[in-house]
């Protein structure tokens, strides 16, 4: 069975190449602009991984993570977040909200793969 | 992997990003910021230095890299907005937009001309650079090898990789297994000893909690750096040793060994051969900045190995910055422009139907399907209303790239113009947003350029030193007008006249009104610029303005007075596909008037027949007769005949007319190249019944009534000169 993996970012080429490598890996992808629309496609619906990008209009990354976790189908669905180098106390954040990996931006199509078969088997 | 779309999305948004960046750099000038358009700002070049990474594209991301630390800087309020640095984003944005453009055009990315600007950007960066370096300069140098050679412990000739996951990873939905398997990718799995120790008796313990160890031997040919990146995710809540094979322990203090006459320090020294990581060293050293005692670095280092990895993060006291937000961004879907217009054909030929649905319904006596055809006329309308509103855009769209241009020109000239834009919101059709840019542009220059004074000549005239130059839009009778207004020293009649009969353009003896005057400049061949500058004497002159306005069915008006300022305003049709018809018989042909220029119907009084003007409540309404413009004579003409009153551009006209027929739906259809130059035609339509009838061209109508009046009808054949 494939895995699915949502992808939440307000930039569409992002997403676009991010959901194209992904697929390419065998992965089923939901992609989202931000935090609202993402629990709108999420609905309960069951995925391996989430990939969030922070800052977003709407709602951000860190709302939409701390959101995505209060349900219980999401408890152990684990979170990577998109940051920038200076954002420490994003991360910090992040983790408050539930999310343990980052990936910083820009990243490679190969980096992201990475980052998710370490999470998603 | 086919990434050509995904990029042709990352030039649009990249373009959209770079205009809202300008747009608010150019606000910075006139006025603080507000912390949200801070944020947006970073936030542009953020995105585009993201989304230009996962294309590979290293110039842009290096150079935008350089704008976002400089942004970063001015949001978190270390450093302010001067006019100096206003100048250096803007140039920086510019040159983000020829990289972006020369990645649309495929071209070369210039790379040079990005070092001179950086390294400008870089100057607003240097604080941070000395940070940086105080934290090196912290290490201590001493006994470098014996530490480092004492304090690891030697494994066999694999990797030995000690993991203790924390009781949280599972919580945290991380998975060791998933690790372990991703391990494989570097290497071979030797051999797995899993520590089972802490695992509870079966219902004491949490079961949510991970209790495993694992104690992992690895062959495998990666550096450290690489194995440890494995963990990543994991590595604040597990513990992590990892020991080198023993060939590299001895490779290590060679590799130290030969760097030992090198000045750097030992934190660089260790990361250079590979035996600590950065992350190892920037933890000991942050903890070693915090200690009132520091102690030798490589001390710490080799505690590190043994004790659990603190989170030193958050006891760098990083200044807190409160998560930005922004709301109200209105969500979108974009389409190709091909699909839009086809939808727009179709709603034209569905309209058509309905109508002719609707025609043969009221031929029937039967109420039921006369009703059904009326409701299925309204939800055509509905749907065509709601098709055509998918192709309007704000003209501010093109508005916003004038600022820019506004303060670059007035600034190469010397003046002092404020520009004043109203009305961005109204609205007009997609294709017409991108064709109209141009010959705006070429107003803009030439109001800046020939219209507004420099300041001292400003002053000579008792005007305010700084010129004010108007844009404005405004939606009139179906149609947007847009203004261009200067208050500069207008249009000098004299010397265009003069000019113009120089170039032989008019008789040196014609009688010419004003207006007649200054619509010379409209003339192809024609320069009032006594001396060719280099912004409006482009060999591209007001006639090709002209004919780009006459394109796309609109007009060009010229007001001006010596010395107040001279306006240019443009009147253009708010769709090109399907409007509003009233339709009008004349000798049994059927005509079609635009609705949203019709004013008013009256009876054509028996003393005004045969055109000319009449009196409509004291007041004189000049009027074309169609059957005699047509040349209409197939039918007698009925003892009572009918005018339609118009208004274009705010000039109102009569159309006298056989019989009124009533408002219909028309879907506007372009003549044939052989009619094209008509005049008084704008298109053709199809009726419900399946006829033709053709669409007046009611501006250049209103323009032939009033000129015919002013000339009482003798100099009729001059309606050429007229621009319609």
């Amino acid at each position: 069975m494939s895995k699915t993996v949502l992808i939440v970012d307000d930039s569409a080429s992002l997403r676009q190449v991010v959901s194209l490598s992904l697929k390419g890996a065998g992965y089923d992808v939901i992609e989202a602009a931000d935090g609202r629309d993402a629990l709108g496609k999420l609905g309960g619906q069951k995925v391996h991984l989430i990939i969030s990008d922070v800052n977003m209009p709407n709602m951000d990354g860190i709302t939409f993570v701390r959101e995505v976790k209060k349900n219980p189908s999401y408890r152990f669905t684990p979170v990577i977040m998109l940051t920038t180098e200076a954002t420490e106390e994003k991360k910090r954040l992040g983790q408050e909200a539930g999310a343990r990996a980052w990936v910083v931006k820009p990243f490679q199509p190969q980096q992201m793969l990475a980052a998710v078969s370490k999470l998603v088997m | 992997m086919d990434l050509s779309q995904a990029l042709a999305t990352f030039l649009d948004e990249s373009r959209d990003l770079l205009a809202q960046m300008e747009e608010i750099l150019l606000r910075a000038e006139t006025s603080d910021l507000a912390p949200e358009d801070m944020h947006a700002l970073f936030r542009c070049a953020h995105t585009i230095k993201g989304s230009a990474g996962l294309f590979g594209l290293d110039v842009v991301v290096r150079f935008t890299h350089g704008v976002e630390n400089v942004l970063d800087r001015l949001r978190n309020g270390e450093i302010v907005f001067t006019d100096a640095l206003i100048n250096l984003l803007l140039e920086s944005q510019d040159h983000i937009a020829r990289l972006v453009h020369a990645v649309a055009a495929s071209d070369a990315l210039p790379e040079d001309e990005g070092g001179p600007l950086l390294e400008r950007l870089q100057a607003f960066n240097n604080d941070f650079d000395g940070r940086a370096g105080d934290m090196v300069k912290a290490c201590e140098t001493e006994r470098v090898e014996v530490d480092v050679a004492s304090g690891i412990a030697i494994g066999a000739e694999h990797w030995h990789l000690s993991l203790r996951f924390g009781p949280d990873v599972l919580r945290n939905g991380m998975d060791p297994l998933a690790f372990i398997n991703y391990l494989r990718s570097l290497g071979d799995i030797v051999h797995v000893e899993t520590i089972t120790d802490a695992v509870p008796e079966l219902f004491a313990g949490d079961p949510e909690a991970c209790h495993l160890g694992f104690e992992i031997a690895l062959r495998s040919a990666a550096e450290k750096a690489e194995i440890e990146a494995v963990f990543e995710f994991v590595q604040d809540a597990a513990t992590i040793t990892i020991v080198p094979p023993c060939a590299r322990i001895d490779a290590f203090i060679a590799l130290i060994d030969a760097l030992g006459e090198d000045p750097r320090r030992l934190g660089e020294i260790l990361v250079a051969c590979g035996s600590v990581t950065e992350r190892e060293l920037f933890q000991a050293l942050a903890d070693q900045h915090l200690a009132t005692d520091p102690a030798p670095i490589g001390e710490l280092l080799i505690e590190r190995a043994a004790v659990q990895p603190r989170v030193v993060e958050a006891a760098l006291g990083k200044q807190k910055s409160a998560e930005e937000r922004r709301g109200g961004e209105g969500k979108s879907v974009k389409v190709p422009a091909d699909r839009l217009d086809a939808l727009i054909d179709q709603v034209g030929e569905l309209v058509i139907a309905g109508a002719a649905t609707q025609l043969h319904a009221q031929r029937t006596t039967n109420p039921d399907l006369q009703e059904v055809a009326s409701n299925l006329l309204r939800l055509v309308e509905d749907v065509r209303d709601t098709a055509l509103r998918l192709r309007m855009t704000p003209i501010g769209e093109v508005f916003n790239r004038f600022p820019r241009v506004v303060r670059d020109v007035s600034r190469e000239l010397g003046k002092e113009i404020e520009l004043v834009i109203s009305g961005a919101e109204a609205e007009l059709d997609k294709s017409m947003v991108e064709r109209i840019g141009d010959p705006l542009m070429h107003l803009v220059r030439n109001a800046i350029d020939h219209g507004i004074e420099g300041p001292a000549q400003r002053l000579d005239a008792s005007k305010p030193a700084r010129g004010t130059l108007n844009l404005n839009a405004y939606h009139e009778s179906g149609s947007i007008v847009i203004e261009v207004a200067d208050d500069g020293k207008g249009l000098d009649a004299e010397r265009i006249f003069a000019k113009a009969v120089e170039r032989g353009l008019v008789a040196p003896d014609a009688q010419l009104s004003t207006a007649e005057i200054h619509r010379l400049i409209l003339e192809p061949g024609f320069s009032t610029a006594s001396e060719v500058t280099s912004l409006s004497g482009r060999g591209v002159g007001m006639d090709v303005v002209k004919s780009n306005v006459e394109a796309l069915r609109g007009t060009l008006d010229i007001s001006s007075e010596p010395g107040r300022g001279t306006t240019m305003r443009l009147c253009l049709p708010l769709t090109l596909a399907i409007i509003d018809g009233f339709q009008v018989g004349v000798s049994g042909s059927t005509f079609i008037l635009p609705l949203d220029t019709v004013v008013e119907c009256i009876e054509l009084p028996s003393d005004a027949q045969g055109g000319g003007y009449l009196r409509l409540r004291d007041k004189v309404l000049p009027f074309v007769d169609l059957r005699e413009m047509f040349g209409l004579e197939d039918e007698p003409c009925p003892a009572r005949q009918n005018v339609v009153v118009v208004r274009f551009a705010g000039r109102q006209a009569g159309i006298a007319v056989d019989e009124l027929l009533g408002e219909c739906q028309t879907v506007i259809k372009p003549l044939g190249r052989l009619f094209e130059r008509v005049a008084g035609i704008a298109g053709s339509t199809i009726l419900g019944t399946g006829e033709v009838a053709l669409i007046l061209d009611v501006p250049q109508l209103v323009q032939r009534a009033i000129t015919n009046e002013g000339r009482e009808r003798s100099t009729a054949a001059q309606s050429s000169a007229s621009i319609a």
